[in-house]
Formats: structure tokens, C-alpha cells, sequence
């Protein structure tokens, strides 16, 4: 299972990652919607955003970047919310989208703790957007576009698990400079993506008020009552039906 | 409709079930046709990337990425739309001008960087680029209640003739002149009178730091005309700002005097005046941006006033041009308008990498001897070409040998930088230039070789010394006009008024990065 390790303390906003995901995937420049600075937002034409922050801090400012992208979820609500299966989480760690299938039904953006899908509202043919995590890249052992071209190694790609224990390690080498918290490890049930800050991750846009369960498993906890239920109420009908209709004939026989 | 009625078959239970069934096989087939692709099929992926990026994940790649550049710079802008992640860009950042790498993340809080545009020669596609200021300057030149006056840098007119098919180099001062004055400015006057005017300062500067009047203020002196250098300095080597020479750069005194000798020799209004400036530098929009390059308006007792209003670079002069359909090849010569419009040779080499040691050194001389420098001086070969360090030596009668060194291109002004620093440096005076070649290869300049190359800078610094050796004046303290300012305006250099005008102060920005001295992994 791969994945990407974000260290915000690297990075120098230079953009290079939005502009190799536009050039990667073939997506359009849209100068009202920027991918990168003040205004930077996701889009269906923006997989990667990166957002500028200016954080107050006692010593005065601070200036940061923020990549945002799809998360990867280890256990997709996206994937599960879909009752056609157009999202897929992938061996390899991408969670894949498949326009062919998709009914445009959008209940994988309502599903995502992390607001990530984005609707071609503008489209005849809509489809569902979000980062792919350049899954044929990453199928042939490259890296995804974004961490290839990044120059400071804000982003490093590998074994989720390496990075993990990375990511540790480095809180653990400068403590002072980092929060102790990799944002992904166990946000709802874990992502592939992974995130290490020097600033409170709500200050730069994560919500951290969130479960460390996902959210499949979170609705499973009601769903998998579905069988039975369905199953015991057939049972109750058919005794009861079984029941009425033996004492109409018994009536009957009077 | 009888008859049509007559004619319709009754639908019997088992075509309807057979029309059902069909139905359901044909969905069921369509649905299949879906689903038997795989999810991957569609996940992305329908552009490219450069080669570079295409390699497994543990190779090096040669370079990787762009350089940072904030969307406020007053400088450099990129549009996205046209990068292709080459990462010339990058290199020239970080390789050349030992800026991008050299200081360690994470940020504090601000985007590093110089503003001196080398990047935006670098780019292949044309996605860096200058600040667009020609709109200001159209703005002014059609206000008929604005006089607008214009300076032109030593460097541009090497190089403007670039934009009309002219060879590297071509000599284009007067047509420049005629072209401008076309494009409605009221005055066209020159940098290069300034220039002189740098000359006179900065060298009795450098004589009263070496008889030691000026306390605080340690040998060897630097130049301060490169604005990209000054920042440079105050990012990454502020504890060495005492050194720099406290005049400001051509282009400011320019614009302090513009709004006050020449506003008062022409009797006009200085709120009247928009005073822009042709540069062949991105850093100079900076510069000029200065919370602090407003002397002109503390002159008055009006802090509004600003010494420079508008900068443009040479590219963007080509625009102007250009768009009024002005063809520069075409254009008859003229002078420049007087009381700030004559140079000397020393000024006119001020474009040249070297150019303002020789100019100082020349002038020096005359200062400390009383006499003319001899004619080795004229002809300052150490100091001349292209090598990343020079140094040179001059003996002058009653102070010894002066030692003298110039730089260009701050990752070479990073060596002389740490021997100073260590205090092993030999040298009275230094000349620093942020940009390879001097200000004739400044990030403003025609892009006439992609990336920029030494033999267009060679050709273009050879126009300058050519020019000057054929010049009817060789040294700065020779130039009428300046010596008409000293007697009706300034008195004498470093006089009181003159501090006030043509001089500065700087600001450290150390605190701005985590300053290293050797690059990180970057790229």
C-alpha cells in the first residue's frame, strides 16, 4: 500500500505540484478558479490545490503552503456510498474512480469527511473529479506527477507504512519543530496520504475534531443489521401469516 | 381512426413477457459493457509530463520543479498556464545566483527572493516574465496635466535594438531617445548623468572610509547600484551592510533629483511630475517600491511623493513601442534633453560587469591626486570581461596600492562575501552586480538567447567599452552637468543636502530566512 508523506515545514510554495497535476491528467486552466495562492480552491479542473496561509504567531507571522488533495482513505466512504462501485480502493493504494460506471449520482461527495469530489456541473456529460493519485504512474512504480517534480521534498512517496515510521521519526528528531500529530494516521480510520506541520492543523485548513473510525465502518455499525432485521421480520410475517390463516381455516371448519 | 385501431395487434401476455425479457438482456448487457472495464481505465492520466519526472520513484531526476514566486512580487510574475516544469528556472536561481537552497525551511514569512529576474531569462515558454507597468505609463503619458520624464538606463541601449532585429550589442542610444520622445515623454534624460553623479559620491565614499572619517563604516566599501545585490546582501549577509556604500543606486538619485533640481530648474510643479525609468532590471521595480525612496516628497514635506513612479524593463519598452507601431530601425538619432542628459565614459560602462570599479577608480584618482589618472587607468583590463571574480590593483600616489575586486552574479559574490566575512579580505573597494555580465544581462533585457549566453553579453559590454573609449569625456568629475549641479544645487558630494537626496539607508532581512551557506538539497 503506497502513499504520500506531506511535510509542511518544506514547503516553498512554488506550485510545481498543481502544475504537474494539470499537466499530467489534462486539465484545464481556469484563471477565475486558481490551483495555487490566496485563492486556490479544488475544482473539478483543480485536483491539487495549494493554499497560501499566513498563521499569527507570537514571534509575528507565519507564511505556509498547503497541498490539498484526495486523501486516499484506507476505507473509502466515497467507495462505499457508491451503489455502482465507481470508486475503487486500489491495491496499490489509489482510490480510482470509473466514469463509465458512474451514475452521476453524487452521493460520493456527501459521503467524504473531506469534501474532496468535485461535480462538472458545467458539463453534458458530468463526471465525478478527484485527485487519481496518478494511479498508472504509480502502477508502474513511478511516483504520482506532484511528488516527481516537487524540488524541496515536501513530499516524499513510498510504503505507507515507511513513511508512517518516517514521519515519526522526524517529530521525534525536532520536537520543537513539529506538532506531535501525523494528520492521516488514524483521521477516519487512517489515509494514505499522510501530513506532518509545525502549526495546528486547524489552523491551516484540517479538520481535527474528527473519528478515528471510518466511516464504512462507522455506518456498518447500523448497516450490518440489515440481514437480520430483514430476515427476523420475515420470520415474524410468515408466523404470523402461518398463524392467521390457521385459524381462519380452523374457524372455517366449524 | 376506426381503421387504425382495426389494425392494432393486441398484445398477448407472452409477447409482453418476451418484450420484457429482451429488454432485461439488453440492459443487462449494457450494464455488463460497463462494468467489464476496469476502474482504471479512466483514473487520470490523459496528459504528460516532462522526461524528466517519468522514472521509477527511487531515481534522481536532473532537476525537479520551478522556483517560488509570490503572486504580490512587485518584480516577476509567472502565468501557469504556460510552465512546463523545465526547471531552468530553478537552476539559474539556485546555481547562479545561490539563492534558492541557501536558507533553511521551514519559510518564516515571506517568499526568498531577490527580485533580479534572472529566472524569467531563463524560461523557455515566456511563463516568468516581468510586472506589466506599461499600463501606468500609458496612463501618464495621456494625462495632459502630468510631465513626464524619463531615464534611461546604461545597459538598454546596448540591447534595445535586440527587440527590432538588430545584432547583439548594436548601439541604439540615440534612436532610443527619438523613440521615447515619440512615445510623448516630456523629457527624455539619462541615467547615465546619475551615474556620474554615483561616481562622484561613492568615491569620496570610499576616500573618507580609507582615511577613516567615516567611524562605523569599515573598508573594503561596496558598490550599492544592484538592487538585487542590496537585497541579497540584507537577506543573507546583513551583518556585512556597514560595508556598503551608503549612495543609493543611479536610477534612485535620478528620481530624488528629478523631483527636485530639475523640478526646480524647470519651474514645474514636482506633484506634476511621473517619473518613470527604463531599466534593463526587474529588480529595480523593487527598488523603487522602497517604503524609504521617497526623498523627493520629504524635500517638499509631501511623504507621498515618490522619487520613481513607474519602472519599466527593456522588454517592456520593446511593448510600447511596438504597440504605437514605432519601428526603433527607423528612427533618426537625437540627444538627450539638457540639465540631466549628458554622461561620461564612465558612466556609460556602469552597464558593464566592472564598469563602476573603473568609473570609481578613474574619479578616485582624480580626487586623491589632483591629477589625471594615467592612461592604464582608462583601460582597467583586470577588471574587464567575463570571469566570475576579478581582481586588480592601482597604485596611486599618496594613498599606495589600492586593491579593488568585482563580482557578478551573487554565487560568486558569495566567495568574496565569506572572505570578508572571515576577514581575509585584501581589497579597499568591491563591485557587486547580481546579474552575470553586470546590468547588460539583466533580467530585463531582451531574451535574445534562451537561456541567456555569454556571447551576447560579450558583445553587448563590447558596444559599452567601445563607446567609451571613443567618448569626448572618460571620467565622471569631467561632466558639465554635473559639476553645474554641485555649484547650483548640491554644493559639494556628501554635502548635507546631498545625504538627504542621494544616499540610504538598509535593512537587514536576516530575520526573514534561516540563512545557510551551502545549498540543501533543492531540485
Amino acid at each position: 500500500m503506497n502513499g504520500v508523506l506531506v511535510d509542511i515545514t518544506r514547503c516553498v510554495g512554488c506550485g510545481s505540484c498543481a502544475v504537474a497535476c494539470k499537466l499530467y491528467n489534462g486539465l484545464n486552466w481556469d484563471v477565475a478558479s486558481p490551483a495555487i495562492g490566496e485563492k486556490a480552491a479544488l475544482k473539478a479542473h483543480n485536483w491539487t490545490a495549494v493554499e497560501t496561509r499566513r498563521i499569527g504567531r507570537d514571534e509575528g507571522k507565519v507564511l505556509r503552503f498547503v497541498k490539498k488533495q484526495c486523501l486516499h482513505c484506507l476505507e473509502p466512504a466515497c467507495a462505499s456510498a457508491c451503489f455502482v462501485s465507481a470508486f475503487k480502493k486500489t491495491r496499490e493504494g489509489p482510490v480510482v474512480y470509473n466514469e463509465r460506471i458512474c451514475v452521476g449520482c453524487r452521493y460520493c461527495m456527501l459521503a467524504c469527511p473531506f469534501s474532496i469530489p468535485r461535480y462538472e456541473w458545467d458539463a453534458v456529460y458530468p463526471r465525478v473529479r478527484k485527485c487519481q493519485m496518478c494511479f498508472f504512474r504509480v502502477r508502474e512504480g513511478e511516483m504520482p506527477a506532484c511528488v516527481s517534480v516537487c524540488p524541496t521534498q515536501a513530499l516524499s512517496f513510498g510504503k505507507r507504512e515507511e513513511l508512517l515510521h518516517e514521519a515519526k521519526a522526524r517529530i521525534a528528531a525536532e520536537p520543537n519543530r513539529y506538532i506531535n500529530h501525523v494528520y492521516g494516521e488514524h483521521e477516519y480510520g487512517g489515509t494514505s496520504w499522510l501530513y506532518i506541520s509545525d502549526v495546528p492543523f486547524e489552523e491551516i485548513g484540517f479538520r481535527t475534531d474528527v473519528s478515528k473510525e471510518s466511516i464504512p465502518h462507522w455506518t456498518g455499525r447500523v448497516t450490518k443489521w440489515t440481514l437480520p432485521v430483514a430476515a427476523g421480520w420475515t420470520a415474524i410475517l410468515t408466523a404470523l401469516y402461518l398463524y392467521t390463516k390457521r385459524r381462519a381455516e380452523a374457524e372455517e371448519g366449524h | 381512426m376506426d381503421g387504425f385501431l382495426e389494425h392494432e395487434k393486441e398484445m398477448t401476455r407472452r409477447a409482453f413477457l418476451k418484450m420484457m425479457a429482451g429488454l432485461g438482456l439488453a440492459g443487462l448487457a449494457a450494464t455488463a459493457g460497463g462494468c467489464l472495464h476496469h476502474a482504471e481505465l479512466s483514473a487520470g492520466g490523459e496528459g504528460w509530463l516532462p522526461y524528466q519526472y517519468n522514472v521509477p520513484g527511487t531515481w534522481p531526476a536532473q532537476v525537479r520543479g520551478r522556483v517560488p514566486i509570490d503572486p504580490s512580487s512587485p518584480s516577476i510574475v509567472r502565468d501557469d498556464r504556460k510552465c512546463i516544469l523545465c526547471g531552468q528556472c530553478l537552476e539559474v536561481c539556485r546555481d547562479t545566483q545561490s539563492v534558492l537552497g541557501y536558507y533553511d525551511l521551514p519559510l518564516v514569512d515571506e517568499v526568498v527572493c531577490i527580485n533580479c529576474g534572472q529566472c524569467a531569462l531563463a524560461c523557455p515558454t515566456g511563463a516568468l516574465s516581468e510586472r506589466d507597468d506599461t499600463e501606468k505609463v500609458w496612463q501618464a503619458l495621456e494625462d495632459l496635466n502630468r510631465f513626464v520624464v524619463v531615464q534611461t538606463a546604461p545597459a538598454t541601449r546596448v540591447a534595445l535594438g535586440e527587440e527590432f532585429g538588430l545584432p547583439p550589442g548594436t548601439w541604439v542610444a540615440g534612436k532610443q531617445v527619438a523613440a521615447l520622445r515619440r512615445l510623448g515623454f516630456d523629457a527624455v534624460l539619462d541615467t547615465n548623468f546619475t551615474a556620474d553623479l554615483t561616481i562622484m559620491e561613492e568615491a569620496t565614499e570610499l576616500i573618507k572610509r580609507v582615511k577613516g572619517e567615516l567611524p562605523g563604516k569599515p573598508l573594503p566599501q561596496f558598490t550599492s547600484c544592484s538592487p538585487a545585490w542590496v537585497k541579497f546582501c540584507e537577506y543573507y549577509y546583513p551583518d556585512l551592510l556597514p560595508h556598503m556604500s551608503s549612495c543609493k543606486s543611479p536610477q534612485q538619485m535620478f528620481g530624488a533629483l528629478a523631483k527636485t533640481y530639475y523640478a526646480k530648474k524647470k519651474n514645474i510643479d514636482p506633484e506634476k511630475i511621473f517619473s518613470v525609468s527604463i531599466m534593463p532590471c526587474t529588480a529595480k521595480k523593487f527598488e523603487a517600491q522602497r517604503p524609504e525612496m521617497n526623498d523627493s516628497g520629504l524635500y517638499w514635506g509631501k511623504p507621498s511623493i515618490r522619487d520613481v513612479d513607474a519602472v519599466l524593463t527593456t522588454r517592456e519598452l520593446a511593448k510600447m513601442l511596438k504597440q504605437k507601431g514605432i519601428d526603433l530601425t527607423g528612427l533618426p538619432e537625437e540627444d538627450y534633453d539638457p540639465l540631466m542628459g549628458k554622461c561620461t565614459g564612465g558612466a556609460i560602462i556602469f552597464g558593464a560587469t566592472g564598469g563602476v570599479m573603473e568609473a570609481a577608480v578613474r574619479t578616485a584618482y582624480f580626487f586623491i591626486t589632483g591629477n589625471e589618472p594615467p592612461p592604464n587607468l582608462l583601460n582597467l583590463t583586470p577588471v574587464r570581461g567575463l570571469s566570475g571574480v576579478k581582481e586588480g590593483a592601482v597604485d596611486v600616489p599618496g594613498v599606495g596600492t589600492v586593491r579593488v575586486a568585482v563580482c557578478h552574479g551573487m554565487a560568486n559574490g558569495r566567495q568574496v562575501l565569506e572572505a570578508v566575512r572571515r576577514g581575509r579580505a585584501p581589497w579597499h573597494f568591491v563591485e557587486f552586480m547580481a546579474c552575470p555580465g553586470g546590468c547588460i544581462g539583466g533580467g530585463g533585457q531582451p531574451r535574445t538567447a534562451v537561456p541567456p549566453t555569454d556571447e551576447v553579453r560579450a558583445r553587448r559590454i563590447a558596444s559599452l567599452y567601445d563607446a567609451d573609449a571613443k567618448w569626448v569625456w572618460r571620467e565622471s568629475h569631467e561632466n558639465p552637468e554635473i559639476l553645474a549641479l554641485y555649484q547650483e544645487f548640491l554644493e559639494h558630494p556628501m554635502s548635507e543636502l546631498a545625504e538627504k537626496l542621494l544616499h540610504t539607508e538598509y535593512v537587514s532581512r536576516g530575520h526573514q530566512l534561516r540563512a545557510r551557506k551551502t545549498v540543501e538539497a533543492v531540485g
